[in-house]
């Protein structure tokens, strides 16, 4: 298959957080506000003069500081984070949207504050801290939407002047909606049984959607979606099984890559930030506000496994055999960060459930931040593509 | 007649397995690994060669498969799979009643479920650390100052188990050197260090989801004194292999290249 026309460029965008498409932001004025959880919406970071942009450490080599004041059994993504805010890596934020949802890694936003990380570039800068419900229910959905005007709404206006308006979110919405279409649109590619994109190429797209200033990446993704509709993939599909590949948080696109050279096509994402539901409409229904609509969805979409309450617990699982259907896979891998609190048991529940009661085979790891003993990585996943093809044989036959 | 080759490239020995079309052993060697991949299967591979009459090197076999961690690296062999997957096999084809393996290999531990078919049915890897593997028991003996064998053979003569409470092996090591020291019976000690990894190989063994009828593969398979501590942890008895269990490997890529070359 021809090389995608801006692989090397989303690869290029991905390899540090402040990238040249933040920086062309930046240049005009407008404010990057840092994020790391789902809980807290990306749509209200891309309020008109600002720009969400995922925390994120790319490359990090050595967290010796971080680990200092958070100790090592906290998780590598949130001692990256820090790490890397330490190294003024972060110095261009002009707030941090933090919530009260993974312990760890709001522990690392907390030493930004005591720190004073950012605050000494830029007098402004604020973290706000939000506090997001454990369930689904009516009164923890009007919670929710009050945090979410209290903490970063109104800190947005009080301190920079953004407009916070109803129209104001309606337009964010639009424009919110406009790039989950084409990332949508491009995931949908990954259905076809011999798909004109890899995996690994996808996680560059659904990264850089998050990564990047939305207006400024939205060209490129719809120029992709364009050069899709006519790429031509090799006669005969590259993979031997397809998987879908959930868990915490990813952003790294050599973990997909790596399971796709053992030849398991990674057919759909279900992480942290995944595009499944990551990049699903927000849909603003009759008598609601703007603000009413993105809580619901939010709440409603959320696949965490901080969601205790029984509907949430069964629907994640329904969820990921609902994907697999969908996307064809033939076998699940759920990933977890070393000590991640919340997936370290959603892991080896769902290695057992997705097995026994939906049929699905399931292949749990635990991986690094940043993965480095990709031989060891290699063998698991080999040996997890040769059982899954095994049983594929044994069902055909 | 067409022979079928199995190259296991592991962190510590090399071994290569020649199979006739009736799936018997032809040959097999083992050899320490060098620290070239490519080198290490070359090597193996024509040592087992030359055990067959008129062949001459790998280039005569019909079908070749690599495993073990330098898989990858091995330039004759028409395919790599993983040692999960040849272990299974390799076990299952020496005797079809074991249902799980502890592999105890050079750099980690694997629990394998195998399935009736010799299929992997489910397993577990500790690969994080050399707490409990081949590397492990390398620096114990020395700190004896013994070979593996003779350090197995002295932990089978303890009447006691003192505890080795390190697992990381560098820390064990100087654990042990503590205990030597302090004048501790080094057969108690080293008995501790058997029932240490015994009880590594019970996680792995049980995350895999085994039950009964286990056996251990790779080169620790032969110490007794691990597969008596073993016994104790799992209270199963473990099922002696008719073949080296460190060839097990080797034996499974030979037996996936008899199946893959013999339908070519």
């Amino acid at each position: 298959m021809k090389d995608l026309k801006y692989r090397v460029f989303f690869e290029r965008l991905l390899s540090d957080v402040k990238n040249e498409l933040v920086e062309q932001a930046l240049d005009g004025g407008r404010l990057a506000l840092g994020y790391s959880c789902y809980y807290v919406p990306e749509v209200l970071l891309n309020l008109e003069g600002c720009f969400s942009v995922r925390l994120r450490a790319p490359g990090i080599a050595d967290t010796s500081i971080a680990t200092y004041y958070m100790s090592e059994k906290t998780c590598m993504y949130s001692r990256s984070i820090l790490e890397r805010a330490i190294e003024g890596g972060f110095n261009f934020f002009a707030a941090l949207l933090s919530t009260e949802t993974c312990g760890m890694m709001h522990r690392a936003h907390e030493h930004f504050e005591m720190l004073n990380l950012v605050k000494d570039q830029n007098e402004r800068f604020f973290v706000s801290h939000l506090d997001a419900p454990f369930v689904t229910k009516d009164y923890a959905l009007r919670h929710y939407e009050r945090q979410l005007q209290k903490h970063i709404l109104d800190r947005l206006n009080d301190t920079y002047g953004v407009d916070t308006s109803e129209t104001a979110l309606r337009t964010a919405i639009e424009k919110h909606n406009a790039l989950c279409r084409v990332v949508t649109a491009i995931g949908e590619y990954r259905k076809q049984k011999n798909p004109p994109l890899t995996g690994y190429e996808f996680h560059l797209i659904e990264l850089v959607s998050e990564c990047c200033p939305h207006d400024l990446i939205l060209p490129y993704l719809e120029e992709t979606l364009e050069e899709l509709k006519t790429r031509q993939p090799d006669e005969t599909p590259w993979y031997r099984v397809r998987v879908v590949l959930a868990g915490g948080e990813n952003d790294d696109p050599d973990f997909t890559k790596l399971i796709e050279d053992c030849g398991a096509f990674v057919a759909a994402d279900r992480y942290c930030f995944g595009s499944l539901p990551g990049r699903e409409e927000i849909e603003i229904r009759e008598g609601e506000t703007a603000l009413a609509a993105v809580a619901r969805h939010y709440i409603e979409t959320n696949q965490c496994p901080r969601f205790m309450n029984p509907e949430k617990v069964q629907g994640r699982k329904r969820y990921l055999k609902q994907l697999a259907d969908e996307y064809s896979a033939d076998g699940l891998i759920i990933q977890q960060m070393k000590f991640c609190e919340y997936w370290e048991y959603e892991r080896m529940y769902c290695q057992h459930v997705m097995e026994s009661d939906y049929g699905l085979p399931c292949m749990g790891i635990e991986k690094e931040y940043i993965n480095t003993s990709t031989g060891q990585l290699r063998t698991r996943f080999q040996a997890f593509v040769e059982a899954l093809e095994t049983k594929q044989l044994a069902r055909e036959a | 007649m067409n022979y079928y080759g199995g190259c296991d490239v592991g962190s510590t020995y090399t071994k290569a397995v020649i199979l006739k079309e009736d799936g018997a052993i032809a040959a097999s060697t083992i050899l320490r690994s060098k620290i070239n991949a490519a080198e290490s299967s070359r090597l193996a591979m024509q040592s087992c060669a030359e055990q067959v009459e008129g062949l001459c090197g790998p280039e005569d076999l019909t079908y070749i498969v690599g495993t073990g961690y330098g898989r990858n690296r091995v330039p004759f062999a028409q395919e790599n799979v993983s040692e999960i997957s040849c272990h299974a096999m390799g076990v299952h084809i020496t005797d079809p009643t074991v249902k799980a393996i502890i592999d105890i290999g050079g750099q980690d531990i694997k629990g394998i479920a195998v399935a009736e078919d010799g299929t992997v049915k489910n397993f577990a890897m500790n690969d994080k650390c050399a707490a409990g593997t081949g590397r492990f028991y390398e620096a114990m003996a020395r700190s004896f100052e013994m070979s593996l064998e003779e350090f197995s053979a002295l932990s089978l003569r303890a009447k006691n188990v003192i505890p080795i409470t390190a697992q990381c092996t560098v820390f064990a090591e100087s654990e042990v050197i503590a205990l030597v020291g302090e004048g501790r019976p080094p057969e108690e000690i080293a008995a501790g260090i058997q029932m240490a990894v015994a009880k590594r190989c019970f996680v792995m063994a049980k995350k895999a989801g085994a039950v009964n009828h286990i056996t251990l593969s790779g080169g620790c398979a032969k110490n007794e004194g691990l597969k008596k501590a073993i016994e104790k942890v799992l209270k199963i008895k473990v099922t002696a292999l008719s073949v080296d269990p460190q060839l097990m490997g080797a034996l499974g890529a030979a037996e996936f290249a008899r199946r893959k070359g013999g339908r070519k």
